[in-house]
């Protein structure tokens, strides 16, 4: 029994080093005495907008404590999320000490005005910074609806583009538990990664959290789901729905490969954000940006701070991502090399769908592999997506035509998938499912 | 891994969060029972290091709770916000959000947490875990306890949860309407020429080919992968793609990683990669950030019990090794084999380190000191003598007494004034220690402080008044003769030495072995005329001198001594 114990506390000890690998032992202290620095200072500063502008002499030492300050939070943290509760405020989940002192508990209230709970803030301020924050915090909040929005736009016409008003937090009290449809899953999905690509161009860092949650419900709804394989929402962003489409095709991939659930979710997280290299201010555009957006995406997630197994993975995945799987002395890692089917499947089809048939892009990359693709993944890729894969436009043996609407469901349906049929007066796809393994026949496969 | 200071009660005490407790049934009290050493285990970690006695006495009781709240069936608790709930009945109750187990289950949007009949105890310790990550770590971007519960697939467990936290006017569409931060036209191309197409078809893969993919990402393989990153990193860093900074802080946390993974082979060819870069500012920043006392644990853990020598990785991390900590660990180290590697290891740091080294002596027991002032005077001698001067402003005797011993074989001429100010000390040994130390570093002046020292003093010992002759003989042999002529002289005329009083037979005695280290026949002319009139003791002292004398003369002969 005692070695027993002893063995749990010992794997225990090694999970929680790992979880504060590139932590200081103090760090906890060390952001709750930075965290109410800052707090008190920005509560100090707002007051002092009552009173003068923020031009004023007045500001010129707090607004530099302040920036002092908060530069030391974001050294320590990455990004710093300021959140009041009530009278209580937190700094990235530490509480900060307010007792005694009123301005520090004040900066809820003053927050609320804004409808806003928090401020994020992903990268140290400036001097005009600090006080551009300051004068659109202090300024009178517009009545009626709106209100964060408001801020949040004062904030970015000062040029203060890494400070982030967040809502006022409520705590969900409704009981049972969320289900959604996949139509809600992948309009959330797609929402996410616009939101991501945005954040990381105002220079905010990776939040992988809500995606990681994205993620999941993708994986618990299963991946067959037709919703997720076209038909995506109008409004999205194209490069959101390429994205997804990556996604998709890398999940089926590494989840027919059998790989661990953690894995699978890490490289769902990689392949929604592969491309934010191209966020890179001077990256340019066509095959200088081509090549050198991999470095510059893995260059976005190593500014997240902490180590995690899914960074280290992230990284990878999205550093390969273009790499042919016989580069001499660095071959990519699995995750890396799905990325690579998934990617280069999903822009043949997005480049050249009006022309080839995914089976065909399907068939060029399966002899490609050994060179540029993983021999057992690309089999593995064509084994999950099916002789017909998703998006193909089939003319079936009653006249109709129809799209292929989800990947294989398993080898004995191989090559007969469920499909949505095409209205021929509309050419809109029915939203009705044939599943052809009960009729009709495939007559053949048609490009486009 | 030592154990901190802390007033947290031990296990048996239930001061976790039950004030508010309103449990009364028995269920409901064992289910207090277990939700209240679920807490305090998980909460453990953030008061005391994981290898601590009492954190396993914390996950001893929170094995046997869950064991005896499940015994009747399993246990279903509804998580408020502040609370956790079994049936009606209140079985957690904690305010403060920091501290809170409800509130960290609730914010994370965990709403019922199941524990079947007789849980599997794999599972309860990595509910444990997810649990105690929550509570001691601070940058967790990536998972909260849904994800981490989701991830983990338990079968004896079970939950419930809603999205959490969720801004007031959130809805599942705002994300849709996001514009801006979009790749450039024609991203992704121009697009690699891929082969005509072949035909496809569906082809079982066997379960090898899949495994050893499978095995590549699997945890065990991250410390594996992660250095091949960070290799890849540094040669974009050195290529100038990357700037050093950003790989330095990916080094650093792989490097804790590894330590709390106990990876000593990856950790050295970690440590590696900034040796192999040419000098400059990317070897320097990296060598920097990964240096660092976490890596000591790393080189400590690879020793076995007993001690004995660091396998070749720990000796490969030493570098990286900052010596404060390693002193730190010494203080604290009592077993006689891990003392010594820890020795090793300063040894290794010296002369970089020597200054750490020096600051951290004076906490230090007499022994150590004197080994770590062996070391530095043999691996920073130029450091050893301040070092070892400074202690001779220390209050601990011992720790003079060490100082000088390690002045006095210093190759370096040093300044006299410490020693003469050391002749005065009140403690004898410390006394004759500076006296010995001022043969090799006194000048004429300290002479005349040695001669005052014998006549103006005293009450000294015979010990004492030999090491102050023999120094006064070495600094100043003229003056010395004519000192020792007198107070020998002097004797004589007392009936050969039978009488007199006790401070002269001192004087006698400092005054033979003085002339013990004059060199030139006249001086021992002088000391057999001094035998033929002393007393036996004093005629003991001057043939024990001159036997030494002679010895040291051969010694010292060109022949080695071989001539009579």
């Amino acid at each position: 029994m005692r070695d027993e114990l002893l063995q749990a506390q010992a794997e225990l000890a090694k999970a929680l080093g790992r979880a504060r690998a590139g932590e200081d032992r103090d760090l906890a202290q060390k952001v709750r005495e930075a965290g109410e620095q800052v707090a008190h200072l920005l509560s100090g500063l707002l007051k002092l907008t009552r009173v003068h502008a923020p031009e004023n002499h007045a500001f010129d030492a707090p607004v530099a404590e302040f920036g002092k300050a908060l530069a030391a939070l974001v050294e320590l943290l990455g990004t710093v999320h300021v959140v009041t509760v009530e009278d209580q405020i937190y700094v990235n989940d530490v509480r900060i000490r307010s007792e005694g002192k009123a301005g520090s508990r004040d900066l809820g209230a003053e927050l609320r005005r804004h409808d806003a709970g928090g401020l994020s803030f992903h990268a140290p301020l400036q001097d005009v910074g600090v006080r551009a924050l300051v004068r659109a915090l202090g300024a009178p909040a517009p009545d009626g609806e709106g209100k964060r929005e408001a801020l949040l736009a004062a904030l970015q016409a000062a040029e203060v583009t890494t400070v982030e008003p967040a809502g006022v937090f409520r705590l969900r009290l409704e009981e049972g538990e969320d289900r959604r449809t996949p139509d809600e899953v992948i309009r959330r999905v797609l929402g996410l990664v616009a939101e991501t690509w945005a954040n990381l161009e105002q220079g905010r860092v990776l939040n992988p959290l809500p995606l990681r949650r994205g993620v999941l419900d993708l994986l618990d709804l299963g991946l067959g789901a037709p919703a997720f394989w076209g038909g995506f929402p109008a409004e999205a962003a194209p490069h959101a729905i390429h994205a997804t489409e990556v996604a998709m095709v890398a999940l089926l991939t590494a989840r027919t490969a059998g790989f661990s659930t953690g894995f699978v979710q890490d490289l769902g997280i990689a392949a929604l954000v592969h491309d934010t290299g191209y966020l890179t201010r001077g990256v340019g555009d066509g095959p200088a940006a081509f090549a050198r957006h991999p470095l510059e995406g893995a260059r976005v997630v190593l500014r997240q701070r902490g180590f995690h197994e899914a960074k280290v993975r992230r990284l990878r995945a999205i550093l390969e991502h273009h790499r042919d799987h016989a580069t001499p002395g660095a071959r990519p890692t699995p995750g890396g090399a799905i990325l690579r089917l998934a990617e280069d499947y999903v822009n043949v089809a997005r480049l050249y769908g009006a022309r080839v048939l995914r089976a065909d892009a399907l068939g060029a990359m399966v002899k490609a592999s050994g060179t540029l693709y993983h021999p057992v993944l690309a089999q593995v890729l064509v084994n999950a997506l099916g002789r017909h894969p998703p998006g193909t436009l089939l003319e079936l043996d009653d006249g109709r035509f129809a799209r292929v609407a989800a990947p294989a469901r398993s080898p004995e349906l191989w090559e007969r998938p469920l499909v949505r049929a095409i209205d021929p007066r509309t050419r809109q796809l029915s939203p009705e499912i044939i599943d052809l393994a009960n009729g009709p026949r495939i007559r053949r496969a048609v490009p486009g | 891994m030592h154990d901190r200071p802390t007033t947290t009660p031990a296990p048996g005490h239930d001061s976790e969060a039950t004030s508010h407790v309103s449990a009364a049934s028995p269920r409901g009290q064992a289910a207090a029972g277990l939700v209240g050493a679920l807490a305090k285990a998980a909460r453990a970690f953030t008061l005391y290091d994981p290898g601590n006695a009492l954190v396993r006495q914390f996950i001893g009781d929170y094995r046997a709770r869950v064991e005896a709240a499940t015994a009747g069936g399993p246990v279903e608790l509804e998580v408020k916000p502040f609370e956790l709930l079994c049936g009606r009945e209140v079985v957690y109750h904690e305010e403060d959000r920091e501290r809170s187990l409800a509130f960290k289950l609730f914010r994370d949007g965990v709403r019922s947490l199941t524990f079947a009949r007789a849980a599997d105890g794999d599972e309860l310790l990595r509910l444990l875990q997810i649990l105690a990550v929550r509570f001691v770590g601070i940058r967790q971007a990536e998972d909260d306890v849904v994800t981490l519960l989701r991830k983990e697939e338990f079968r004896s467990i079970s939950f419930t949860a809603v999205e959490g936290y969720t801004s007031e006017e959130q809805t599942a569409d705002a994300g849709l309407r996001h514009r801006g931060g979009e790749p450039p036209p024609g991203f992704d191309t121009p697009f690699p020429k891929l082969p005509p197409p072949g035909p496809i078809a569906y082809v079982p893969i066997p379960d090898a080919a899949l495994g050893a993919l499978r095995g590549e990402e699997a945890p065990e393989a991250l410390g594996v992968s992660g250095v091949r990153l960070a290799a890849e990193l540094v040669a974009w860093a050195a290529r100038g793609a990357l700037p050093a900074a950003e790989v330095a802080q990916l080094c650093g946390e792989l490097r804790d990683f590894l330590v709390a993974d106990g990876q000593l082979a990856l950790l050295a060819s970690l440590a590696e990669l900034p040796l192999r870069l040419a000098a400059g500012p990317l070897r320097d920043e990296l060598l920097r950030g990964l240096a660092d006392a976490r890596l000591l644990e790393a080189v400590i853990g690879s020793l076995p019990a007993q001690g004995g020598a660091l396998p070749p990785e720990a000796l490969r991390l030493v570098p990286f090794v900052p010596a404060a900590a390693v002193m730190d660990r010494l203080a604290a180290e009592e077993a006689p084999g891990r003392r010594a590697a820890l020795l090793a290891i300063v040894e290794e740091r010296l002369p970089a380190d020597a200054d750490a080294v020096a600051a951290k002596l004076p906490g230090l027991g007499v022994e150590l000191v004197r080994e770590l002032l062996k070391l530095l005077a043999r691996k920073a001698p130029d450091r050893a003598d301040p070092v070892s001067l400074a202690l001779l402003g220390h209050a601990d005797a011992s720790l003079q007494l060490e100082a000088l011993r390690a002045l006095a074989g210093s190759a370096q001429k040093l300044p006299a004034a410490p020693f003469v100010e050391a002749l005065r000390s009140p403690v004898e040994a410390i006394r004759i220690a500076a006296a010995h130390a001022l043969e090799h570093h006194g000048d004429t002046a300290a002479a005349r402080a040695v001669a005052d020292a014998l006549t103006s003093r005293k009450g000294y010992s015979r010990d004492e008044a030999a090491a102050l002759g023999r120094t006064l003989g070495a600094l100043h042999a003229g003056a010395a003769l004519r000192l020792f002529d007198g107070w020998l002289e002097h004797k004589k005329s007392l009936l050969g030495g039978l009488r007199g009083g006790e401070h002269d037979e001192l004087l006698r005695w400092a005054a033979v072995a003085g002339l013990g280290v004059i060199p030139g026949a006249e001086a021992e002319q002088r000391l057999e005329a001094v035998a033929q009139w002393a007393g036996e003791e004093l005629r003991r002292h001057v043939h024990g001198t001159v036997g030494r004398r002679r010895a040291e003369a051969r010694r010292l002969a060109p022949d080695g001594g071989g001539a009579p």
